[in-house]
């Protein structure tokens, strides 16, 4: 059963990695903002699997739903996020010509 | 069965999270955000959490990608280009830990292919409802995360709003 888990690892470490270059590798805002979000969705995804395959499932019975309330605080914490962040973003672009996340440097007019 | 929708939830993931991270426009890079997040609530179905499965359908597929797409159309599209000149460094001190992690991940990947026990799945929305509002489990969190929410909702109205010209 431990194996079966590998797979889902495969595709959270794969999804992880490719958030931090979506978030690394472009300046515009809302890139950075969807790599952020496949880095969440990544670490929702082994919590998941964790509480289905692990040792989680193997114990009392209310380990097993753990994993899915872990990914639902996950899943209402990232929506709040993401409207703030694209206030911010919005915000960004009202105060700089530009969303372009390297160019503010300064905190007030 | 479920090997076929692993197969098939996980793939979409993967390419999903493959192309936001290579399309080369802003709008392409959300819309395969969409298959990404697809792919996602598609493994939830697989590990048997039905329930989570339509919460990401519902908060991110319908939800949040078009937060991206409002975001999108509300700003400029400057800075959509590769800025890799400033990552040779970082990405040589990344090989080494993202060869380990991906070495690690690709073993245990040939493992699995082997494994053939997948657990029946269970509804699980019942239990779900019932841990939220049960004090000893997880009702505080549940009542602390709709403030969250509030807060936030109030928060980016208030930031997003227009300042007027002075």
């Amino acid at each position: 059963m431990d194996a079966i888990l590998a797979r889902y690892f495969f595709v959270g470490a794969a999804m992880f990695l490719l958030g931090i270059f979506t978030m690394v590798s472009r300046r515009n805002a809302i890139y950075v903002l969807m790599g952020a979000e496949l880095i969440l969705n990544a670490a929702a995804l082994n919590f998941v699997a964790f509480a289905r395959y692990g040792a989680a499932a193997r114990g009392p019975a209310g380990a097993a739903l753990d994993g899915s309330m872990f990914a639902i605080f996950i899943v209402i914490l990232a929506a709040a996020e993401a409207a703030v962040a694209l206030g911010i973003v919005l915000q960004l672009y009202q105060h700089f010509p530009s969303i372009d996340v390297s160019k503010p440097n300064r905190l007030s007019d | 069965m479920n090997d076929f929708s692993f197969l098939f939830f996980g793939g979409c993931a993967l390419a999903g999270s493959l192309l936001v991270a290579l399309m080369p426009r802003l709008v392409h890079s959300a819309f395969a955000l969409v298959l990404a997040l697809l792919g996602v609530a598609g493994l939830y179905w697989t590990l048997g959490s039905d329930f989570l499965g339509g919460v990401q359908l519902l908060v991110y597929v319908g939800g949040i990608t078009i937060l991206f797409i409002y975001g999108i159309m509300l700003t400029p599209k400057d800075a959509t280009r590769w800025s890799l000149p400033g990552l040779v460094l970082p990405g040589f001190v990344a090989v080494v830990p993202v060869g380990v992690m991906l070495h690690l991940a690709w073993k245990g990947l040939e493992a699995s292919l082997h494994a053939t026990t997948t657990l029946e799945p269970v509804p699980s929305t019942a239990t779900i409802g019932e841990a939220f509002l049960t004090r000893d489990q997880y009702l505080i969190p549940f009542e602390l995360a709709s403030l969250v929410l509030l807060a936030a909702l109030v928060g980016s109205v208030y930031l997003a709003r227009r300042r007027k010209e002075s």
